[in-house]
Formats: C-alpha cells, sequence, structure tokens
C-alpha cells in the first residue's frame, strides 16, 4: 500500500492555476523527490497534501484515507520558509511546537536533549531564534520536523543555508531515518543531493507532472548514445559505429549510429590494440534532465497556447 | 482538547513573561494613583480649614455645631464659631483667625437670607456648611418624630412588573458599577484582543503559522489563543481587582460610602456575562483581521475602530440618565460591540426587561457563531498569506470542490 496517493490534483487561486494535474505516489519507505522549478507547483501541492488547501478537483490519501488529526500528528513539516519564534528561547520554542504535536512533557524533556545533542545545538538552547545563525536555525527547524518521530516526513529545502559538515549530518540522517522506514518527500533544487538520496522522483513544472520514475529509469530513459573514452595514442580511422568525435579535455565523446552497442564499440577498439585507459558510458546528470525536461516542457506549453 | 490547552498555555505564558505586561499592569494603576495623588494633594493644599464666625441676632441657633470626632483629610468640616457681636468677627477676619463671618438677620424667618463677609471667594464646602448648620436649626424648631430618619430619606426600590429584576436604586451604584464594568471590559478588549491579534500577525510574520496549521485545525488554534488571551484579560483584572480590594481595605474607614454598594447578584452574572461573551465576539473579529492582516500597522485602524465602539455608551450618558430604555440604549444594547457597558448603565438607572436581556444574549451568541465561522474561513484562506492583504471577498469566494 502506497503511504501517499496524490491523484490527478487541481488548484486555482483566483485566475491563476497554480496546480493543474499533478499525480503521483509515494511508497512506504522511501526518499521521494518532489522536483520543479520556482512557481512550478510544489508547494501548493505540498500544502494540498497536508490538508492546508482542499483540491478543486483530485484527492489525496495519505495512509490509506483522508487526513486526521491523529495523521496529522505522523507527519513531520519542515516548510520552505522557516518559522521560529524570534523573541523565544530556540529550547522552549521546540518544547512547545513539540507539544503541539502530541508530545507529552515527559516525552519532550527525554528527547529534546538528545536532539540539541546530535546537531550541536546545545550551548546554544537558551538564546533566543534570531541570535542564532541561519543554519543553526535550520537544524532547530529540523528538530522541530523530526522530534516526534513521525513515519512521514516532508522536507522542503532541507539543506538551505547549512554547510558542508552540516548537509553531510542531514544527509546521514535522512537515509538513517529511511532504513527505519520513514517515507521522506523532498523538495529542493540541489540535484546532486537527489541523485545522492531519492529512490523515486517526480518533476512538476506549471502545474503539470513532466516526469515521475525511479532515479534509475530516469537516468536510463534520458541516457544518450555517448561514450566517454580516455585512450593512450590516437583513435584508429574507419570506426564504423561513430557518427561524432568531440575533444573533451583528456576525454573523448563520442556520438555513437542508431543501434549501435556500445559495447561492441569496446570490443573493437581492444581487438584493434588500443589502450583504453577509461571507457565510461555517457549518461545525462540529473540537472542536465531538469533542465532539458523544463525546456521541453515549456515550448510544449507555448505550442498548446 | 490537548492541543487548544498547550496553545492557550504558550499565549497566556508568553504574554506574561513580557515586561510590558507588568508595566501596564502595575504601571497603570499606579499612574492613577499618582494623578488622584497629585490633584488630592493641591486640593488638599488649596482648601481654607480655618473657621467661619456667625452672629445671630434672630435667636435661631439652638444646636450649635457638633465637629465629628475625627477630623481627617477625607471628612473635614469647617468649625463655625459664635461670636456675639459683628466688629469682633470682623477684627477675626481681619487678623486671619476667621476665613469670614456670617450674620443672621433678626428678620430671617421671613426673608431666608443670611449674609456672609469675607475678603475672598467663598469656598462651596462653607456654604454647604453654612446651609446644614442653618437647615437643622430650623427643623429643631418644630417638633417632628423620626426627624432623623426624615432627614436621611427614602430608599426608592425599583421592580419590573413580573418581579424579575430588581434594582435599589442606590446612588453610587448607579455610576460606579458601570464604571467597573466598562474599565473591566475595555482592559479585555484592549489587553485580550490586541495581544490575539498580535501574536496572529506575528506568526504570520515570522512564518511559525505554517508549522502551526499542520499541527492542528484553525479553530483548534483560535480557540487556543483566544482562551489564553482572555487569561492575559483577567489576569491584569484580578490583580487590579485585588489592589482595588486592598485599598478600600486600608482606606474603609474614610471610603465609607462604597460600603453602601447594594449590588445585585443577577446584576453582577449578567454584567459579566456580556463582558465574557463579546470579549469573545471581538476576539473573533480581531482573529478575522489577524488572519487577513500582514502587519499590525495595517490591523490598527480597524481594531482603534472596533475598541471605539465599546466605549460608545458612555457618549451618550446623558441619555442613559434621562431614559434608559429609550431608542439609543436600546440600539445599543443589541450591538455585540457596545452591549457589556450600554446593559450595565441601563441595569443600573432603570429595570430592563428580562425578555430584552434574553435576546441581547441571544444576539451575542448568534455573534459568536457568525465570527467563528467566518474567522475559520479567514484563517484557512489569510494565514499563509504573508505578504498579501486578505480582501473580504477572498475570505468568502467559493472554492471549487
Amino acid at each position: 500500500m502506497d503511504t501517499i496517493v496524490v491523484n490527478h490534483i487541481s488548484k486555482s487561486f483566483g485566475d491563476k492555476k497554480a496546480v493543474k494535474d499533478i499525480f503521483f505516489e509515494v511508497r512506504p519507505g522511501e526518499i521521494f523527490g518532489l522536483l520543479g522549478p520556482n512557481g512550478s507547483g510544489k508547494t501548493t501541492s505540498l500544502r494540498i497534501i497536508l490538508d492546508i488547501y482542499q483540491p478543486d478537483s483530485g484527492s489525496i490519501s495519505i495512509l490509506d484515507g483522508a487526513m486526521t488529526e491523529d495523521k496529522l500528528n505522523k507527519i513531520g513539516y519542515l516548510p520552505e520558509e522557516r518559522g521560529l519564534y524570534q523573541e523565544v528561547e530556540i529550547e522552549k520554542n521546540l518544547a512547545y511546537l513539540a507539544s503541539l504535536k502530541g508530545l507529552t512533557k515527559e516525552q519532550i524533556d527525554d528527547r529534546l536533549p538528545k536532539w540539541l545533542e546530535r546537531f550541536d545545538l546545545t550551548e546554544h538552547k537558551k538564546k533566543k531564534s534570531k541570535e542564532l545563525s541561519k543554519g543553526m536555525q535550520q537544524k532547530a527547524q529540523l528538530i522541530a520536523t523530526l522530534i516526534h518521530e513521525p513515519e512521514i516526513i516532508i522536507i522542503d529545502e532541507p539543506f538551505a543555508a547549512l554547510d558542508p559538515v552540516n548537509t553531510q549530518l542531514v544527509k546521514d540522517l535522512l537515509i538513517e531515518l529511511r532504513n527505519q522506514g520513514k517515507t521522506i518527500i523532498m523538495c529542493t533544487h540541489q540535484m546532486n543531493q537527489v541523485e545522492q538520496l531519492c529512490d523515486r522522483l517526480v518533476l512538476v513544472d506549471d502545474g503539470h507532472v513532466l516526469l515521475s520514475g525511479s532515479l534509475k529509469e530516469v537516468r536510463e530513459r534520458f541516457s544518450s548514445n555517448q561514450v566517454l573514452l580516455q585512450i593512450e595514442g590516437d583513435l584508429p580511422d574507419s570506426l564504423p559505429e561513430i557518427e561524432n568525435i568531440e575533444k573533451q579535455g583528456l576525454y573523448l565523446r563520442l556520438t555513437l549510429k542508431d543501434g549501435t552497442d556500445p559495447q561492441e564499440l569496446l570490443k573493437q577498439l581492444i581487438e584493434r590494440g588500443v589502450k583504453v585507459d577509461s571507457f565510461e558510458i555517457a549518461t545525462p546528470t540529473l540537472d542536465e534532465i531538469f533542465i532539458s525536461v523544463v525546456k521541453q516542457g515549456k515550448n510544449g506549453y507555448e505550442e498548446d497556447n | 482538547m490537548k492541543k487548544i490547552i498547550s496553545v492557550s498555555k504558550y499565549e497566556y505564558l508568553h504574554h506574561v513573561s513580557k515586561t510590558r505586561f507588568w508595566l501596564m499592569l502595575f504601571g497603570l494603576p499606579f499612574a492613577m494613583l499618582a494623578i488622584f495623588a497629585i490633584s488630592f494633594l493641591f486640593s488638599y493644599l488649596a482648601f481654607d480649614k480655618s473657621p467661619v464666625g456667625y452672629i445671630d441676632r434672630a435667636n435661631l441657633i439652638s444646636q450649635p455645631q457638633t465637629l465629628p470626632e475625627k477630623q481627617n483629610v477625607f471628612n473635614s468640616t469647617i468649625p463655625l464659631l459664635a461670636y456675639q457681636d459683628e466688629a469682633t468677627a470682623r477684627a477675626d477676619v481681619e487678623n486671619g483667625t476667621l476665613q469670614g463671618y456670617f450674620v443672621i438677620p433678626s428678620d430671617f424667618q421671613s426673608t431666608y437670607t443670611i449674609n456672609y463677609f469675607a475678603n475672598k471667594q467663598v469656598d462651596s464646602d462653607v456654604t454647604s456648611d453654612i446651609k446644614s448648620f442653618i437647615h437643622e436649626n430650623l427643623m429643631l424648631q418644630t417638633d417632628i418624630d423620626h426627624l432623623d430618619r426624615i432627614e436621611a430619606g427614602s430608599t426608592i426600590s425599583l421592580q419590573s412588573l413580573d418581579g424579575s429584576q430588581i434594582s435599589d436604586g442606590s446612588g453610587v451604584q448607579r455610576i460606579f458599577v458601570p464604571i467597573l464594568i466598562g474599565l473591566l471590559y475595555f482592559t479585555l478588549v484592549r489587553s485580550g484582543s490586541g495581544y490575539l491579534l498580535q501574536s496572529l500577525v506575528e506568526e504570520k510574520q515570522n512564518r511559525t503559522m505554517e508549522i502551526m496549521i499542520t499541527s492542528m485545525t484553525p479553530k483548534q488554534l483560535m480557540i487556543g489563543k483566544i482562551i489564553g488571551n482572555l487569561g492575559v484579560g483577567f489576569t491584569q483584572i484580578a490583580v487590579w481587582l485585588v489592589l482595588g480590594g486592598l485599598a478600600f481595605f486600608l482606606f474603609r474607614d474614610r471610603l465609607a460610602f462604597l460600603g453602601n454598594l447594594n449590588l445585585s447578584g443577577s446584576y453582577l452574572a449578567i454584567s459579566l456575562l456580556t463582558v465574557v461573551l463579546s470579549f469573545i465576539v471581538i476576539a473573533g473579529l480581531f482573529a478575522i483581521i489577524g488572519a487577513s492582516m500582514s502587519s499590525m500597522q495595517e490591523g490598527s485602524s480597524i481594531t482603534s475602530l472596533v475598541i471605539l465602539t465599546t466605549m460608545t455608551p458612555f457618549y451618550f450618558a446623558a441619555t442613559y440618565l434621562s431614559n434608559p430604555n429609550g431608542l439609543i440604549p436600546r440600539i445599543l444594547s443589541y450591538i455585540p460591540f457596545s452591549a457589556p457597558l450600554s446593559l450595565s448603565l441601563r441595569m443600573a438607572f432603570t429595570t430592563v426587561p428580562t425578555w430584552e436581556i434574553v435576546l441581547i444574549f441571544a444576539i451575542l451568541i448568534a455573534s459568536i457563531v457568525l465570527v467563528f465561522w467566518v474567522s475559520g474561513k479567514a484563517f484557512k484562506r489569510g494565514l499563509l498569506e504573508y505578504n498579501k492583504r486578505l480582501k473580504l471577498r477572498d475570505i468568502f469566494a467559493k472554492e471549487v470542490k
């Protein structure tokens, strides 16, 4: 059973259609990437999932049904725009937000010091939010998201304002939570983080789904018929499988003719005595896929309009 | 319920722990006390306590003035000293022993006029004491039973035809209690609703709101905030009542007139219940304003207007005195913002029919339902509009399902 099912939702605000047709499902124990450029409908979709907004059409199923107060307690949400009381001490801030998620005083007293310690915030717990750096505030916000041990974690730009050390800390934590069976939806523009963390993803733009599937499926779908080759000496002439050769630093980017098997090319190179240092099937990065799909999508909308 | 308690507890402690709350809590009574003390000091210093002489040519005075056993600043009587001749009295005025003297002429019983001689304007306290003195001695000339009781006057008890509303007609109660009710109501609205509006706008500005409404329903959030802020207002009132009670206890012998407040339980209960219900209506309205605005400045003009309307009955005080069941007092009793003060004033001056009281409560309850319904919509629509002011039509815009 899928943890979250987003079933062809749409949502308008006045004349503006923020979400036109978005659909995807999130499976238990996976990190799911909800990707898209700014203004693509990601935040509105999240707010519909969280029952802040009602969809104009379509439906949401969360933990096998509609949202309830009990289910709200099972969700940890890190919104895009961070929210802590600026004039209140971090410890009090977090204790209050935890109590709103249904934790008792004893549970808060037990869990909060451990989380503060884990995020290296213990010595800052008496400081007001406004006295902390943006990175520290981000870590405090993550504690508010996770302290009630939610089953579903929805995080919007979790790495914003974090330095490399803290980015790694959060990445390790997300992997740990996934291994514990938690379901995680992550919105981010940092494609390298998506490549390292997400099991599956959906790419949305202009309120539509442009692309979805597992990371492997997506990359394979967009893999080009190219190889990156590093050899000693020159490439032999008369290799009929190659359509184009482009030099990129130490590498040669070879574009193969349609229907050519890269393994066949490698075999021929070795048979002809070429000393191959490196042979890599070139797949586009997620960044490249993102840009390409969004551009294609935009062209598509313009043609439709 | 647990979350409502969490929100109300946080709201309460958040505001009560602020320095400005304590400044308001003790600063206001002390400021009022200081103003009272300064004005009292000036009046006391300006008050001439030196005796006044009199020459009785009409042989009217059979009972010379008896001064109270204990003269104090709250209860001073000008000593009236008998003189045999006018020349001595005049000499004492000139040397400062007397502030003035009066002569009761031999034909007083036909003219009822006395002549007062002094080098300065006569104080009202002096004329009042002289009048009482003459009045007492005139009354002693006739043989009247129960003279003391007759002088004390009658107590008028007002009662509605169905016997449900009773007023003892006490003079002091008439104005003292509505003023107290008005102060209580004004404080609740200023503090409680003001804090509610402030906390909503703050949560929108610091973006905490998105966390809040993914942890509870907007209705739970609103109820929690209203209870918490109602608590802040009640704390202020409770502290002020304790301070007032303490002052009354310390100066009880000098504030004896306040001991005569013969307040009926139903009068107080109806007044207090109206205050609480009206506060909830206003708190709900402020919640709508808070959810619709993106800054305190945007909301302040509307909230000032609402706060102003709570005190409207005081602007029509003369109407309440002359015709407390007239059109204006009635209309103001039906408007939820002005109902507490209007009803309290009317009940102090007249008998308000039971059906009207029931109607006023029905209007208040209907207003609470309406305001909560609208604020629920405003919360849904406006709480996440961080940089945009929500218009009324946005609140009521139909959501396509």
